[in-house]
């Protein structure tokens, strides 16, 4: 009977969360500072994805553009990096053991901006430039990473406390850096373009980006779900996961190699988006538990709904300007997140008393 | 069947010798208690065996096999431990914990089946838990979670079962039921005890160390001596033989009664 009820339950959060998301991509679509026909845009996505005329062509050539070209790349880079954040999440708090551990907790959101901040204020020619600083930070983000593991390690292991104590160092250092770069910088274009990085944004989103940050998503998201027995072990701590038979060694290294370079991707096309790797993963375990099989599932799910909101959010709210996504995830997300901390009786990491 | 050697084992923390030169055989089927001082590098000891560290001179084998040199799998497979785990932060239910016992059984695409289930029900059965089963493990009282990660023990259905002073902080009365229901399996038992009586109820031979080495060792009954707690321990004790259970009992006494 139990049984019964548990497959009902995830049946059911399953085709909500399914139907929520396809809502969600095509009105994101649709919204922003061109509104757009709902029905026009799933056409125009159906007609492009089967690679022939489904539908007659009702629509102008500049809607098709603004769908294809422009929203929809848009929403699946919210899609990659929504998942990518929050796989980020689950898995550098199994390494850390620690609830509170998020995706940029080894330094990597630091590095990547010190990357950034340099090509955008030292940088090469305009015509370049998004994919320049996006170069930068992916190189400052597995800068720090590598930094971090090299110096975390001592006797050729590194423990959890020390692998994060090394990361909030080193990102500290990195924020110095930045911070420097920016007081120093002589252009104000410059300075507000370093601060608009830094805070996240999905503008950068082109077709021809996407696939290798999706691939790697996908290698992380398998590892999971494959190995989710040892990694729940893991959350147990490494001395339970290694008498259990678990070989914690190959997990941590597998973790922050698989990990960092996700980081790194979603960070150099992205920015910085706050709040959404630490959140998801605590959602979705209020609904179905820590097993990593099913938080891992979930929230590929919920963190790119939430991202691709936020994004709407960010597009719309100062038409036509955009806001920085960070300030949104942040700005919504913290009230909501403590919402369900006072509410749950789920105790996001050890009982009080 | 599970038989423990370990042979020559040394190791040294920042270049502290913490274990010096430690011998131990555990025959088959016997319940063998390790008992000393505090400091005396016990926990250490049991911690190279169940591999969280790594010897730094000798060895530990597991029925002749090395077990430095197998896959983690496969010692689980053989030993399990139970040892006291506090740093546990993240929900999961009880049944979900007992049935990681299971892990070094699976393949890494496999599901828990049926019959895995029965046995973790089993399991939590034999210790008093069994409608715990879908219970949050972190909302149990130190003593149930103590017990819960028994059951994943038994779970792990391995030969040789190593304690590290599993039953500190239980009531009396579960403190024995633990330590029954580990002598009544078919296993080698090896456990790091603080209580004398306890050791003397239930183990077969007892190693005791002192400063990092073994002081002595032999059957229960010609170890707990009164001269080995004074030098030792440095206590002073009546030993005597329980007219009701014809095991060693001991009564320590501070020095200022002593006349």
């Amino acid at each position: 009977m139990k049984n019964l009820d548990n497959k009902l339950y995830s049946a059911l959060l399953y085709m909500t969360l399914s139907i929520g998301l396809i809502f969600s991509i095509i009105a994101s679509i649709s919204l922003g500072a061109v509104r757009l026909d709902f029905n026009d845009v799933w056409k125009i996505i159906a007609n492009k994805m089967f690679l022939n005329n489904i539908f007659q062509n009702t629509w102008n050539i500049s809607t098709e553009n603004i769908v294809w070209n422009l929203r929809f790349p848009r929403t699946i880079l919210a899609i990659i990096a929504g998942s990518g954040l929050s796989i980020c999440g689950i898995m550098m708090q199994a390494l850390t053991k620690n609830p509170l551990a998020n995706p940029y907790i080894l330094g990597i959101s630091s590095g990547a901006s010190t990357g950034a901040v340099m090509v955008i204020i030292f940088g090469g020619s305009r015509l370049f430039a998004l994919q320049s600083v996006s170069f930068g930070a992916f190189i400052g983000a597995l800068f720090t990473s590598l930094l971090v593991f090299v110096l975390a390690r001592k006797n050729g292991v590194f423990s959890s406390t020390r692998l994060v104590l090394t990361g909030v160092s080193v990102a500290a250092l990195f924020s110095s850096i930045t911070s420097f770069l920016i007081f120093t910088a002589k252009e104000v274009s410059k300075v507000r373009e370093a601060l608009f990085w830094m805070t996240g944004s999905l503008a950068g989103a082109k077709w021809d980006r996407l696939l290798w940050p999706a691939l790697w998503l996908l290698v992380c998201y398998l590892f999971l779900i494959i190995f989710s027995r040892g990694l729940n072990s893991l959350l147990l701590g490494e001395g339970a996961a290694t008498t259990l038979g678990v070989n914690t060694k190959f997990f941590k290294n597998a973790i922050l190699f698989l990990g960092s370079i996700l980081t790194g991707f979603v960070v150099s096309m992205t920015g910085v988006i706050g709040f959404v790797g630490l959140i998801v993963p605590h959602i979705s375990r209020t609904l179905v538990g820590s097993d990593h099989r099913k938080v891992a599932a979930l929230s590929i799910f919920i963190g790119p709904i939430l991202l691709i909101w936020a994004d709407v959010l960010a597009r719309i709210l100062a038409r036509p300007e955009e806001i920085p996504i960070g300030i949104i995830t942040a700005f919504l997300g913290s009230p909501f997140f403590i919402w369900l901390i006072r509410k749950s009786s789920y105790s996001f990491g050890g009982k009080d008393g | 069947m599970a038989k423990l050697e370990v042979c020559d084992l040394g190791f040294s923390i920042e270049n502290k010798r913490i274990l010096d030169n430690i011998n131990l055989c555990i025959e088959e089927n016997k319940f063998v208690g390790l008992i000393g001082p505090n400091g005396c590098g016990k926990s250490t000891l049991l911690k190279n065996i169940y591999r969280i560290y790594k010897p730094h001179v000798g060895a530990v084998y597991l029925n002749k096999v090395d077990i430095g040199k197998i896959r983690s799998k496969e010692v689980a497979k053989n030993m399990s431990v139970v040892f006291q785990e506090n740093n546990h932060q993240f929900e999961f239910t009880v049944k979900e914990i007992v049935l990681m016992g299971r892990y070094a059984h699976k393949g890494i695409l496999d599901n828990n089946t049926k019959q895995d289930e029965e046995m973790a029900l089993r399991s939590l059965e034999k210790v008093g838990l069994k409608d715990f089963y879908n219970r949050s493990f972190l909302s149990l009282s130190g003593g149930e979670k103590q017990r819960v990660l028994v059951a994943r023990a038994l779970t792990q259905n391995a030969k040789m079962i190593i304690l590290d002073e599993p039953t500190n902080h239980l009531d009396i009365r579960y403190q024995l039921e633990i330590m029954d229901i580990i002598s009544d399996l078919q296993v080698t038992a090896f456990a790091a005890i603080h209580d004398f009586n306890i050791a003397s109820n239930y183990c077969d031979y007892l190693y005791v160390m002192e400063e990092g080495k073994i002081k002595y060792h032999g059957e229960t009954k010609e170890i707990l001596t009164s001269q080995m707690f004074e030098e030792v321990f440095g206590v002073k004790s009546y030993v005597f033989k329980n007219p009701f259970t014809n095991k060693i009992q001991i009564s320590f006494y501070s020095k200022s009664s002593d006349k």
